[in-house]
This record gives structure tokens, sequence and C-alpha cells, in this order.
């Protein structure tokens, strides 16, 4: 997985790119959860997550949530069809920000 | 789906039982779902219970050996239309009453797993690990 991180304002942007499984959750973690600390909207952008599997998701929920005792949000963008068939699968559509 | 999806077709591979496998094996599955031609919705849908399966075998089977130099081994078999796959590894006993994934309506994070390979297999089901292994899983799919 690689990444990439702009910044505008109050909104971070992040880019994840590749397979999103067990093996690179805490790296994407890593990531995501010190914007949504330090208060930020963050847009996750997945148009090049082609793979995300459960341990994936459960970093979109805990991003999610995370926000949410933040008072922020997380609104992912750009979702693959192959991801959003895995939202889709775990009832995620109307929990997340979906864009 | 091709003819050769109805044709008897078997391939196993090891995989050390590591996170860092996990990719090699998507890898491999979709090669061999490549030659039996199975089509693409399907593919990913299978390649994902798979690697469920075998992040399972990783997360817990070998949950207090992060370091082992154990493998695990994947077998898929296409017999007649019915697509089997087994693993095989040599981790902790698993019991299987006690595999089951969490409530879908509570959101929380983890115990997707079992819940994503249930819902895209057809059956389920824990077989006694015949020497030297000790869990062997195998998942059902009528094609």
């Amino acid at each position: 997985m690689s990444y990439k991180v702009t910044e505008e304002g109050n909104v971070a942007t992040v880019h994840l790119d590749g397979e999103i499984d067990m093996d690179v959750t805490e790296k994407a973690k890593e990531v995501i959860f010190p914007h949504i600390d330090a208060g930020k909207e963050v847009h996750l952008n997945l148009s090049n997550v082609q793979y995300m599997d459960s341990s994936g998701i459960s970093v979109l929920i805990e991003s999610h949530q995370k926000a949410l005792e933040k008072n922020t949000k997380v609104i992912i963008k750009e979702v693959s069809k192959s991801v959003l068939k895995v939202i889709m699968m775990a009832k995620l559509e109307q929990i997340l920000n979906l864009e | 789906m091709s003819e050769l999806a109805h044709t008897n077709h078997t391939e196993k591979k090891d995989f050390l039982v590591r996170s860092s496998s996990l990719k090699d094996v998507r890898s491999f599955c979709r090669e061999v779902f490549e030659k039996l031609h199975i089509d693409q919705s399907l593919k990913d849908e299978l390649v994902l219970a798979i690697a469920e399966a075998a992040q399972n075998i990783v997360k817990h089977a070998y949950k207090d050996s992060p370091d082992t130099e154990d493998k695990m081994v994947v077998q898929i078999s296409c017999k007649e239309n019915k697509l089997q796959i087994g693993f095989y590894d040599m981790g902790t006993p698993v019991d299987p009453g006690k595999v089951k994934h969490r409530e879908i309506d509570n959101v929380k994070p983890g115990g997707l797993g079992t819940f994503f390979i249930q819902q895209i297999m057809d059956a389920v089901e824990f077989k006694d690990g015949k020497k030297p292994w000790i869990n062997h899983l195998v998942l059902t799919k009528q094609l």
C-alpha cells in the first residue's frame, strides 16, 4: 500500500493506493488517525484501492467512529466497484459517509 | 464460466503463516480461478473468502506465534462444478463452536471475516486435521 496526503484548510485528503489487508492496516491507521486526532475532516480517496478485506473495513469503521468522537468526519470518496461491494456486504453503506 | 470449470482440477500451495503471505494467497487463487475461467465478480468474492480464511489462521490459530516458520496449505479443487477449498494448518486447534461473527448491526471494528466467508460460500466445515495438520477447514461453493 502506498499513500499520498494533501491538506487544505481543515481538510486532509488521504489517497490510498493498492490492496488493503491485515498486513497494511497498521500503516493505514498511522496515516489516517493523526489527522482525525487533530480534528481535521478527512477525505479518504479509495479510487486506487481495488481490494479491501475485513481488516480494511475495520479501519474504515474505526476511522468513522474516531471522527465522531472528535466531532469531525471521514468522507470516503471514489470507492471502486469491488471495494463498494465489500462495504455493502458488511451493510455499512448507510453508516459510513460515502461520496 | 468455460468448459474448464466443468472438468476436474486441483492445485495446492503452501504459504508461511504470516500476514505478509496474504497477498500471495490472493495471487495464487486469482491464477487458479483465471484458469477455471470463473467470472470476475465471483472471482472477487471467492478470493475475499479464501483470504479471510487464511487471515483467520494467521490471526487466531497462530495468535501466540507471530514469528512462526510453520506453513499453511491452501488447496483449490473443482470437480463437477463444485468448488472446494481446503485449508490446513498446525496452529492452535480451532473449536468450531466458538467460530462466529459479530452481530452485523452492532457496528464495530473486527468480527467480519467469518461473516464474509459465510455470505460468500455455500458451506463452511471444520474437519479433523490428519497428521501433521491440526486444523482442516473446507469451504464449498457450487459453481
